[in-house]
């Protein structure tokens, strides 16, 4: 196997006294796309959080992480994404105050890191509705066009890693299956994905590998082929019974 | 008394009050946080300014520098105290720690100042000018000019450029801009950093045309107060606005009404402009350091 892009090890997160998450080992390939699902609660911002060091909370957080071989445990958040690891947190991560193009305007690859995020036509190219709403202020956009201006940012900031906390999130279902459509595509173009989805179903046409968590330990983890006739993955998610 | 003197001494007045509450503005605009030490900054910038003229013979340009430089010095040292407290944003602990450093700055400035008043005399406060028949000296331009310059520098580095930018989005969501690679840690520090040389810039400038005190401070905490609220909680050009209104009121009422309830004349403005306008008059106001 190749080095993977992005390695946990230990990766543990308390809340005061509870454990919330647990997780021995984690790791994505270069152009690898995983998809985390689970119940409410059973950890999976948690995670994503905790590989960049980032709450809106107080964690305590312990473990390893290692993005492209080198440790980056103990990094402050900024300085990971600086290195190359972004997340998109749950609900919406836009300036509510800043305009469309302002927020992406404020989002670019540090220029010393040598990476190249998208530009701003690039960016556009990818979501021309936003293209339309560049000079209104984010808090009016619509839920769904905040997500795209919220995952155009990301892409702005060169990602080698791009943790995705619930994009689609409120939105229809057929924005659900364009946005998993553009990951899938950026992934192609060999980015790394890290994909928090509640729509097991949408997620699994498009990811590579799946984690089932489950109260903040792994329950489960294969190839997409394999998960979806996963019995635990068919009870718990998609409501048929196991035969 | 005359219209027109009262009208320039409104003027000093009100620029004096902007420069004063500056730095408080930018914090509240951009950290969301706020130093019930301000008024002592002050007060410690006015002394130091007084001891690098006259005890060091400093000429007075660079007597300002010099407390500038303490003025960014006391930011950070209170900075690096509350950080923890900043990034949890508990303005509760925060006012209750800045008051401590506020009274603390005094009892220091007692055991190296001493108690009695000083006079700090600038070249500038020699030289009188006559404008229709009223008087002005040039150390009052000065505030002015100086006054002028820094608020027209600041709205512009705040409403341009990516520094700007930077501030308006720590000042909307500090987790959120760690997401955007800004190290908000900085940020925080250059706030402090900024508001203890604003106001030291300002008391240098205004405290020469009073005796300096180690008592002095609470009255420009209470001016900062006013202009910071009247301006529109963070709003730059609200600011500016607000305090020279609030100056040449409090000339105005001085002169021909009662020097004395002059402040008290100005809280009641204060009241029924927050009652009637709760956002403050600027229009930019709540949107951040503008
Ligand atoms: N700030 C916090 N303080 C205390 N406990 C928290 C905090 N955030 C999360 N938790 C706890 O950690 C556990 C995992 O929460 P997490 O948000 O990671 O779940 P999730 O899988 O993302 O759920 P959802 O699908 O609802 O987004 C939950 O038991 C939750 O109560
Ligand atoms: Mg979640």
């Amino acid at each position: 196997m190749t080095r993977p892009v992005l390695e946990a090890r230990d990766l543990r997160v308390a809340y005061g006294g509870n454990v919330a998450l647990d997780i021995p080992h984690l790791a994505i390939a270069p152009g690898e796309l995983v998809g985390v699902v689970g119940a409410n609660g059973a950890g999976k911002s948690t995670l994503v959080n905790a590989l960049l060091g980032w709450s809106r909370g107080a964690p305590r957080v312990s473990g390893s992480v290692r993005l492209d071989g080198e440790e980056i445990g103990g990094l402050p958040p900024h300085s990971r994404v600086r290195q190359g690891l972004t997340l998109v947190p749950e609900g919406g991560a836009v300036f509510m105050r800043l305009t469309v193009a302002d927020n992406i305007a404020a989002a670019s690859a540090p220029a010393s890191s040598g990476r190249r995020g998208h530009d701003e036509e690039e960016v556009y190219a990818l979501f021309p509705r936003l293209r339309e709403r560049l000079h209104h202020a984010a808090s009016a956009l619509s839920g769904g066009e905040r997500q795209m201006l919220a995952i155009a940012r990301a892409l702005r900031l060169g990602p080698r890693v791009l943790l995705l906390d619930e994009p689609s999130i409120g939105l229809a279902p057929r924005l659900v299956a364009d946005v998993l459509r553009t990951v899938r595509g950026l992934v192609d173009e060999n980015l790394s994905v890290l994909l928090v989805e509640q729509n097991v179903r949408a997620a699994i046409e498009v990811v590579d590998r799946l984690i089932l968590l489950e109260r903040g330990h792994i329950l489960a983890q294969g190839p997409a082929a394999a998960m979806r006739d996963d019995p635990r993955i068919l009870a718990a998610y998609l409501g048929e019974a196991v035969a | 008394m005359n219209l027109v003197q009262q009208l320039i001494n409104g003027m000093v007045l009100g620029h004096a009050y902007a420069l004063i509450a500056i730095g408080w503005t930018v914090l509240l605009g951009v950290a969301r946080l706020v130093n019930f030490g301000h008024g002592q900054i002050y007060m410690l910038a006015a002394f130091v300014t007084w001891w690098a003229v006259a005890g060091l013979g400093l000429p007075y340009p660079a007597a300002i520098l010099v407390a500038m430089l303490a003025g960014v010095l006391i930011g950070l040292i209170m900075q690096a105290a509350m950080l923890r407290l900043t990034f949890a944003q508990d303005l509760v602990s925060i006012m209750i720690v800045t008051l401590g450093f506020g009274h603390m700055m005094r009892g220091i400035a007692g055991l190296v100042f001493g108690g009695h008043p000083q006079v700090l005399e600038t070249p500038l406060s020699w030289i009188d000018f006559e404008i229709a028949g009223a008087w002005v000296t040039a150390q009052d331009l000065a505030i002015i000019l100086v006054a002028i310059l820094f608020f027209a520098l600041l709205h512009f580095v705040l409403e341009r450029g990516a520094l700007g930018r930077t501030a308006r989005m720590v000042a909307e969501d500090p987790k959120l801009a760690q997401l955007a690679g800004i190290d908000v840690r900085r940020v925080y520090f250059a706030v402090f950093a900024f508001e203890g040389a604003a106001v030291a810039l300002a008391a240098s400038l205004v405290a020469p045309r009073t005796p300096i005190l180690t008592s002095i401070g609470f009255e420009e905490v209470i001016v900062t107060f006013v202009v910071v609220v009247l301006g529109g909680i963070g709003s730059v050009a609200g600011s500016y606005v607000a305090g020279l209104g609030l100056g040449i009121f409090t000339a105005l009422f001085g002169g021909f009404v009662s020097p004395a309830y002059a402040t008290t004349a100005a809280f009641g403005v204060l009241i029924v402009v927050l009652v009637l306008r709760p956002s403050g008059l600027a229009l930019g106001a709540g949107r951040g350091a503008r």
